[in-house]
C-alpha cells in the first residue's frame, strides 16, 4: 500500500472509531423522543457518565465496571427525566436543562471527591481492539471495520437492532404509536407511562455509555467538560437522521468524519489556526439543521406530555 | 351505568347519571354542549376516573380503569377526535396494540385479510394499505369503527360521528350500524343533532348540565319533546328561529342588489405552502347570507383570515364596496365595516387574560370615542361594556371579569357583542355556533338575521348543513380550495351538496340522487 492509501485506511478507522458516542447518545435521544420524550441533557448525561465511568474503572480496575457504572447512572437520570415529566407532567425541557446543568456539576463533584486535586492525573488503561477472527484478514476492510474495540461492534450491532425493533416487531409500532399521539396509543390499551419510563430509561443509559467511551477510548482519564458539546450535536444528528436509526447511523458517519478530519487538519499543519478547526463541527451541525428541517418529520407528540384526564380547551 | 360522578376542579362534569344499555339497539345520547354526554362515555371506557357510581355488563358489577380494561370487557369507543397516526397505514392504525401473532416480523397480511373481510360484513370499505393521512374523513371515520369491530366488542359507544361527513357518508353510516345491532351489538350514538338521534336510535337519553333529564324510545321522541329537554324551559320552542323556515324563505327575497364582497379568482397560501384557496369567484350581496359549505379544511380558513387580511393575497382580486383590499390591512378593513367571528374563538378571538370590557373593544380600542388623544376612556369603555353586556346577555359578574372565566356561549356572545358594537357593512362568520347551546345558537342567528335586515352582508363558512340551509340565501361549496358551485335557496338539496363536498361537479343525467 502507498502511502496515500495508509492514510485513507486511518482516517475510515478513525471515523469508525469516533462513531461511537455520537451513535450511542443519538440512538438514545431517538428511542425517547420517539415516543414523545424529548431529553436535552445529553451533554450533561454523557459528562456524568464520563466521570463515573473513568472512576469506575479507576477504582475497581476494570473497565467492564466503569462502564456498567455509567450505564447504571444515565438510567438513573432517564427515570429522573420521565419521572418529572411523564409522572409529575413537568415541562420537558426545563426539566432537561436542569437534568444537564446537574450532571456537568456533579461530574466534577464526583472526581473531586475520589481523586481530588493531583499533579499528574490518574490514568486508565484504554479499551483495547478485538479483532475478530477470519474478518479481521480481510484486506483494508478488516482493518477499517473489524480490527477495532467492542464498543464499536455495539454501535453497529445497536443500530441494527434498533431499526429492526421499530420497525419490524409489534412492540416498535406501538413505541412509535406513543411519540406520534399518545391518546390513540392510550386507546387501544397501549401503556403510554411505562413506554415512556423505558425508552427514558434506556436512552439514558444510552447516553452514559456514550459519555463513558471518551475517557476509556481518547484519553484514559476525565477532564472537566470534555464532551466538548457532543452531546448537543447528538440533538441536532437525532433530527438530521429524521428520528431514524439507520439514518441516525449514517449521520454519526458523517459528525465522526467532521470531527476526525478537523483532527487531521490540525495534525497536519496546513496553517489553518486550529481554533478555527475546532469549530467545524458546529459549523457543520448549523448547516446540517437548516437543510434537515425542511425535509425532517419528527415525531409529532416530541416534547408535550400526555394527561389522559386533560381536557382540551375547545 | 349507576349513578357516576365526576368533576373536574370546581367543575362538576356529571351528577348522579344513570344509563340503561340494552342488547340490540342504538341507544342515542343527546345533550347540548357541555351536558356530560362525551364525559360520561369516557368513563365507561376507561379514560376517566369516576368519583362515584357503578358500572354492570349483564347484571354483573365490572370496574374499568383504562381502555383496556373496557375493551377486555367488549367496549370501544369511537371519539368524536380520530385517535388515529397520520402516518401509520390503515392496517397499522387497527392492529395497535393487540397481540400479533407471526411475531418475528412486522408482516400484516393476516390482520390485512381480517380487515377486508370485516369492512365488507359491516360495508366499510376502505383500503386496509392506505396512509390515513391520504384519507378523507369519511374514510377515516370507518377506520375507527373498523379499530373497535376489529377487537370485537359488544358495545360501540360513537361520539358525534357525523361531525364532518357529507350527508352521503352520514346515511351509510347509519347503514353500517343497523347492521352491527342485526349482528347483536350495542351501539351509543352520541350527538347535539336532535334529526339524527331521531333518524337512527331506538331509544334516546337526553342529558342537561351533567343530570338525566329522561330516556324514551323514538316513538314517544319528537323534536320539540327532545329540545326542552335539552334546554329546559329556557327557549321558547314556538317563536323560534330553528322552527321556523317559513320566515325566513321570506327574509331571502329581500335581498339587495349592491355586491358589498366581490371575490375575484381568489389565491391564498396556506400553511403548508401549498395553495389553500385556488381561484374562488364570488359576490356577496347586500342583506344577503352567502354560505360557503364544504369539509373542514378544504381552504375555509384560508379564506376567511385572507378576507380580512390576516393572510396575504397571493392573486386575483377581492373587493369590497368596489375597493380594492388586496393590500389594505386588518386595521383599515376594520375601519370599512368589516368584522369577523373567528372559527377557533378560543385561539384566535379574545384575549382570556384580559378582562370582558377589554375583550368587547379590542380592535376599535385605537378609534373614537374609546381612545383620545392616545388615551383610553376608560369610562366610557367600562360604559360601552356594561350596554354590551346587557344588551347581548352575557352572563358575567361584570365588565371587570376576566375572560377566560366566561363559558363558551357567553364567550360567543362577547364575540358577538363585538362585531356588532359598529355599523358592519360585511361580516365574516367562521362556525359561529360550534360547540353553543341551543338558546345561545338561537341568539346568534337572530342576531345574524337581525343584521341582515338592517343591510349587512354576511359571508358564512359553517361545517353544519343544517345551520347553512336555515340561514342562507344562497351556499357555494368549497373542495380542495375551488368553489364547485352554488346554489340558490330554492336549489338547496343536502345530497347534491354532500356531492359537491366531495368534488363532484355536476350530476350525470339519469344517475339516482344518492348511490
Amino acid at each position: 500500500m502507498g502511502q496515500f492509501e495508509v492514510q485513507i485506511v486511518n482516517f475510515a478507522r478513525l471515523v469508525m472509531l469516533a462513531l461511537v458516542p455520537y451513535v450511542l447518545a443519538s440512538q438514545g435521544t431517538m428511542l425517547g423522543g420517539r415516543t414523545g420524550l424529548f431529553n436535552v441533557a445529553q451533554e450533561g448525561i454523557m459528562l456524568v457518565g464520563a466521570s463515573v465511568g473513568f472512576l469506575g474503572a479507576y477504582l475497581y480496575d476494570s473497565l467492564f465496571y466503569g462502564l456498567l457504572l455509567a450505564m447504571l447512572v444515565g438510567g438513573l437520570f432517564g427515570l429522573a427525566l420521565a419521572y418529572f415529566t411523564t409522572t409529575l407532567k413537568m415541562n420537558q425541557f426545563v426539566i432537561g436543562l436542569a437534568l444537564f446543568f446537574f450532571g456537568v456539576g456533579l461530574s466534577t463533584l464526583f472526581y473531586k471527591f475520589v481523586v481530588g486535586v493531583t499533579l499528574q492525573p490518574p490514568l486508565i488503561p484504554t479499551l483495547q481492539n478485538v479483532p475478530i477472527p477470519g474478518l479481521s484478514q480481510i484486506p483494508v476492510l478488516g482493518d477499517i471495520f473489524f480490527t477495532q474495540n467492542w464498543l464499536v461492534y455495539f454501535a453497529v450491532l445497536l443500530s441494527l437492532f434498533l431499526y429492526y425493533l421499530l420497525y419490524q416487531t409489534s412492540f416498535g409500532l406501538e413505541l412509535r404509536a406513543v411519540g406520534e399521539n399518545p391518546k390513540a396509543a392510550d386507546s387501544l390499551g397501549v401503556n403510554v407511562s411505562r413506554m415512556r419510563y423505558g425508552t427514558a430509561i434506556v436512552g439514558g443509559m444510552l447516553m452514559g455509555l456514550a459519555g463513558a467511551y471518551l475517557p476509556m477510548v481518547y484519553t484514559g482519564t476525565f477532564t472537566e467538560g470534555m464532551v466538548q458539546g457532543r452531546g448537543w450535536i447528538a440533538i441536532a444528528l437525532t433530527f438530521f437522521g429524521g428520528w431514524s436509526p439507520h439514518l441516525i447511523f449514517l449521520g454519526s458517519l458523517f459528525f465522526a468524519g467532521v470531527e476526525v478530519l478537523a483532527l487531521r487538519v490540525q495534525i497536519g499543519g496546513f496553517g489553518i489556526p486550529y481554533q478555527f478547526l475546532l469549530t467545524l463541527p458546529y459549523i457543520a451541525t448549523i448547516f446540517v439543521m437548516m437543510f434537515a428541517f425542511r425535509w425532517v418529520r419528527a415525531p409529532a407528540f416530541l416534547g408535550q406530555n400526555y394527561d389522559r384526564e386533560k381536557r382540551t380547551l375547545a | 351505568m349507576k349513578g357516576v360522578c365526576k368533576s373536574f376542579g370546581t367543575v362538576v362534569a356529571l351528577d348522579d347519571v344513570s344509563l340503561q344499555l340494552n342488547s340490540r339497539e342504538i341507544h342515542g345520547l343527546l345533550g347540548g354542549n357541555g351536558a356530560g354526554k362525551t364525559t360520561l362515555m369516557n368513563v365507561l371506557y376507561g379514560l376517566y376516573k369516576p368519583d362515584a357510581g357503578e358500572i354492570y355488563l349483564r347484571g354483573e358489577k365490572i370496574e374499568i380503569h383504562s381502555p383496556r380494561d373496557a375493551i377486555q370487557c367488549g367496549i370501544g369507543m369511537v371519539h368524536q377526535h380520530f385517535l388515529q397516526i397520520d402516518n401509520f397505514t390503515v392496517t397499522q392504525n387497527i392492529v395497535l396494540g393487540t397481540p400479533l401473532k407471526n411475531r418475528p416480523t412486522l408482516n400484516l397480511d393476516q390482520e390485512e385479510e381480517r380487515i377486508r373481510e370485516l369492512s365488507e360484513r359491516f360495508g366499510l370499505e376502505v383500503n386496509p394499505r392506505a396512509l390515513i393521512e391520504d384519507l378523507p374523513m369519511g374514510f377515516r371515520q370507518r377506520v375507527e369503527i373498523l379499530k373497535a369491530l376489529y377487537r370485537g366488542v359488544e358495545i360501540l359507544i360513537l361520539d358525534e360521528p357525523t361531525t364532518n361527513l357529507i350527508p352521503q357518508e352520514v346515511d351509510s353510516l347509519f347503514q353500517s350500524l343497523r347492521v352491527m345491532v342485526e349482528e347483536g351489538m350495542s351501539v351509543v350514538f352520541i350527538t347535539h343533532k336532535l334529526r339524527e338521534a331521531l333518524g337512527v336510535c331506538d331509544r334516546i337519553s337526553v342529558l342537561r348540565e351533567g343530570k338525566n333529564v329522561f330516556t324514551l324510545p323514538r316513538d314517544e321522541a319528537s323534536e320539540e319533546v327532545l329540545v326542552k329537554g335539552m334546554v329546559g324551559e329556557e327557549l321558547d320552542v314556538e317563536k323560534s328561529v330553528l322552527f321556523s323556515s317559513a320566515g325566513l324563505d321570506q327574509a331571502a327575497l329581500e335581498v339587495g342588489e349592491k355586491p358589498v364582497l366581490q371575490v375575484e379568482d381568489l389565491q391564498v397560501v396556506g400553511e403548508g405552502g401549498n395553495l389553500a384557496v385556488k381561484g374562488c369567484t364570488f359576490q356577496v350581496r347586500e342583506k344577503e347570507i352567502f354560505g360557503i359549505a364544504g369539509v373542514a379544511g378544504n381552504g375555509q380558513r384560508e379564506l376567511a383570515e385572507s378576507l380580512l387580511g390576516i393572510r396575504p393575497i397571493a392573486g386575483g382580486r377581492v373587493l369590497i364596496d368596489g375597493v380594492n383590499v388586496a393590500d389594505v390591512g386588518t386595521r383599515e378593513l376594520l375601519e370599512m365595516g368589516v368584522t369577523y367571528i373567528p372559527e377557533d374563538r378560543l385561539q384566535d378571538g379574545f384575549l382570556p387574560a384580559a378582562n370582558v370590557a377589554q375583550n368587547l373593544i379590542l380592535g376599535y380600542h385605537h378609534q373614537e370615542p374609546y381612545n383620545k388623544g392616545g388615551f383610553l376612556d376608560w369610562p366610557t369603555i367600562f360604559r360601552v361594556a356594561r350596554k354590551l353586556i346587557s344588551e347581548y346577555d352575557i352572563k358575567t359578574p361584570g365588565p371587570r371579569e376576566i375572560a377566560a372565566n366566561l363559558s363558551g356561549g357567553n364567550i360567543q356572545r362577547m364575540m358577538l357583542a363585538r362585531a356588532f358594537s359598529h355599523p358592519a357593512r360585511l361580516l365574516v362568520a367562521h362556525n359561529p355556533t360550534r360547540g353553543l347551546d341551543i338558546p345561545s345558537m338561537e341568539f346568534v342567528y337572530s342576531k345574524l338575521l337581525e343584521r341582515k335586515k338592517q343591510g349587512m352582508a354576511t359571508l358564512l363558512l359553517a361545517d353544519d348543513l343544517d345551520e347553512l340551509f336555515l340561514l342562507c340565501d344562497r351556499i357555494g361549496t368549497i373542495y380542495r380550495g375551488e368553489i364547485v358551485g352554488i346554489l340558490d335557496r330554492s336549489q338547496f338539496d343536502k345530497y347534491e351538496i354532500g356531492r359537491m363536498m366531495s368534488g363532484i361537479r355536476t350530476r350525470p343525467e339519469g344517475m339516482p340522487a344518492y348511490e
